[in-house]
Formats: C-alpha cells, sequence, structure tokens
C-alpha cells in the first residue's frame, strides 16, 4: 500500500473508531448513571452477557486502533530523535495491547464462571 | 549574502493569545494523553472489579478516596473535551460549520461545554 493510502487508511480509521467509541460510551454511561449502586454478581452478570461482552471487547479494540492512531501523530509531532521516538511508540504498542488482552482475559473469565 | 537574522522567539505561553480554535485543538490533544496514560490503571481495576467480590469492593473503596475522585474530574473534563471536539472534527471534516463565525461558536461551545460537563459530574459526587 503507498504511503498516501496508508495516511488515509489511519485517517478512516480514527473517524470509523470514534463513532462507534463514543456510541458505546454515551450508552454505557447512560446506564450506569441510571442504575443505582449494583452489586458484584450484578455487575458481572451484566457484564457476562452476549451483547455487553461483544460490545465491550469492539470497545477495547476500537479504542486500542483509535488511540494508536492518536498517539503516533503526537510523537511524531513532539519528538525528533528518531530513536526516541521509536522508543515511546514501542512503550505505547506495549501498554495498548497488554492492557486489551488483560481486559478481554477479565471478560471472558468472567462470562465463563470461573473468574 | 545578508547576515542571517534570529529567528523570532516568543513562546511566552501566557502572552500568547490562541483562538478558540486552538484552544479546542490543544485541548483535545491533551485530553487524548490523558485518558491514554489512564488505560492501563482502568484496565487493572476493571479486572479486579470482575475477578471477586472481594476485588469488586476494592475498586469501590478505592474511587472513593479522595485522590481517585480528583483524577475521575480531571478525566471527565478530558472525555467531554474529547468527546465534543471530535464531533465537532466530524462536523468540519464533510464541510459543516466551516464558516468563520460558525467555527467559533462551535469552538467556545466545545471548550465551555467540557468544563460544565466536568463540573456537572464533580457536582454529581458531592
Amino acid at each position: 500500500m503507498s504511503r498516501a493510502a496508508q495516511g488515509l487508511r489511519a485517517w478512516l480509521l480514527q473517524r470509523f473508531t470514534a463513532i462507534y467509541l463514543a456510541a458505546y460510551l454515551i450508552v454505557v454511561i447512560t446506564i450506569i448513571f441510571r442504575t443505582e449502586a449494583f452489586t458484584y454478581q450484578e455487575w458481572r452478570s451484566g457484564l457476562s452477557g452476549p451483547w455487553m461482552s461483544v460490545s465491550t471487547t469492539l470497545f477495547a479494540l476500537a479504542l486500542l486502533l483509535h488511540v494508536w492512531v492518536g498517539i503516533r501523530d503526537v510523537l511524531i509531532d513532539y519528538i525528533h530523535a528518531v530513536w526516541l521516538r521509536l522508543l515511546f511508540m514501542a512503550g505505547t504498542a506495549l501498554v495498548l495491547l497488554g492492557s486489551l488482552l488483560w481486559v478481554m482475559r477479565a471478560i471472558t473469565l468472567a462470562a465463563m464462571g470461573t473468574g | 549574502m545578508a547576515e542571517k537574522k534570529p529567528a523570532p522567539k516568543f513562546l511566552n505561553l501566557i502572552k500568547i493569545k490562541l483562538p478558540p480554535g486552538g484552544i479546542v485543538s490543544i485541548g483535545h490533544r491533551i485530553s487524548g494523553v490523558l485518558m491514554f496514560l489512564s488505560i492501563p490503571f482502568i484496565a487493572w481495576e476493571f479486572d479486579r472489579s470482575l475477578e471477586s467480590e472481594q476485588g469488586f469492593r476494592g475498586v469501590q473503596e478505592c474511587l472513593q478516596s479522595t485522590p481517585v475522585i480528583l483524577l475521575s474530574v480531571i478525566l471527565a473534563w478530558a472525555l467531554s473535551h474529547h468527546l465534543l471536539a471530535g464531533v465537532r472534527h466530524l462536523f468540519l471534516d464533510v464541510d459543516l460549520g466551516v464558516d468563520k463565525n460558525c467555527a467559533t461558536i462551535s469552538a467556545w461551545l466545545v471548550n465551555i461545554g467540557a468544563l460544565l460537563m466536568a463540573a456537572v459530574y464533580a457536582a454529581s459526587l458531592l
């Protein structure tokens, strides 16, 4: 893929993920604020259903892609030493992938009822 | 060849007057980076809250401590600003609200709206 197409792909990815992230957050924040204090059992079973577990995993994945594009832009703008920029990019990728897998593991274990 | 003039240095951040759209833009960046930095901690606490009843209570206690409450208000601003600025950005992408008047008004709405949303969130905690 050409360099220009790569840029367009990142630009589109940023916008499509943004729309999903915004929609998910608005729905979930509304649900949380309309619910009175919930118990551990309610919290866990609420996140274990097919809709919530799949949409939340998708949220984490969309968030990873969105943050990657955004932080990469910021690093390219402010960090000019190539080795340092690569170091920060590698750190960012590690934090994002680690967090994604951490969340997916938590949701999967909760949904299987063995966590 | 004329002698090279030194580049003008005027980086006094207090004296630089950023237009409202510029505040939206730098705020979008700062809020994004702040939320990125919070991701590993949120992932950690999310896991802890699901893992066991004990962990769930631990997270509830953590959420009620003063420093975490202060951080959550900052994150509430960050999310509000990022979301509002993002929606404004998407409208500008499709050529809606591009004229100067409209763009200035929407920029003010984003900047003040985000602060108001964070204030409403903070008030809801009291």
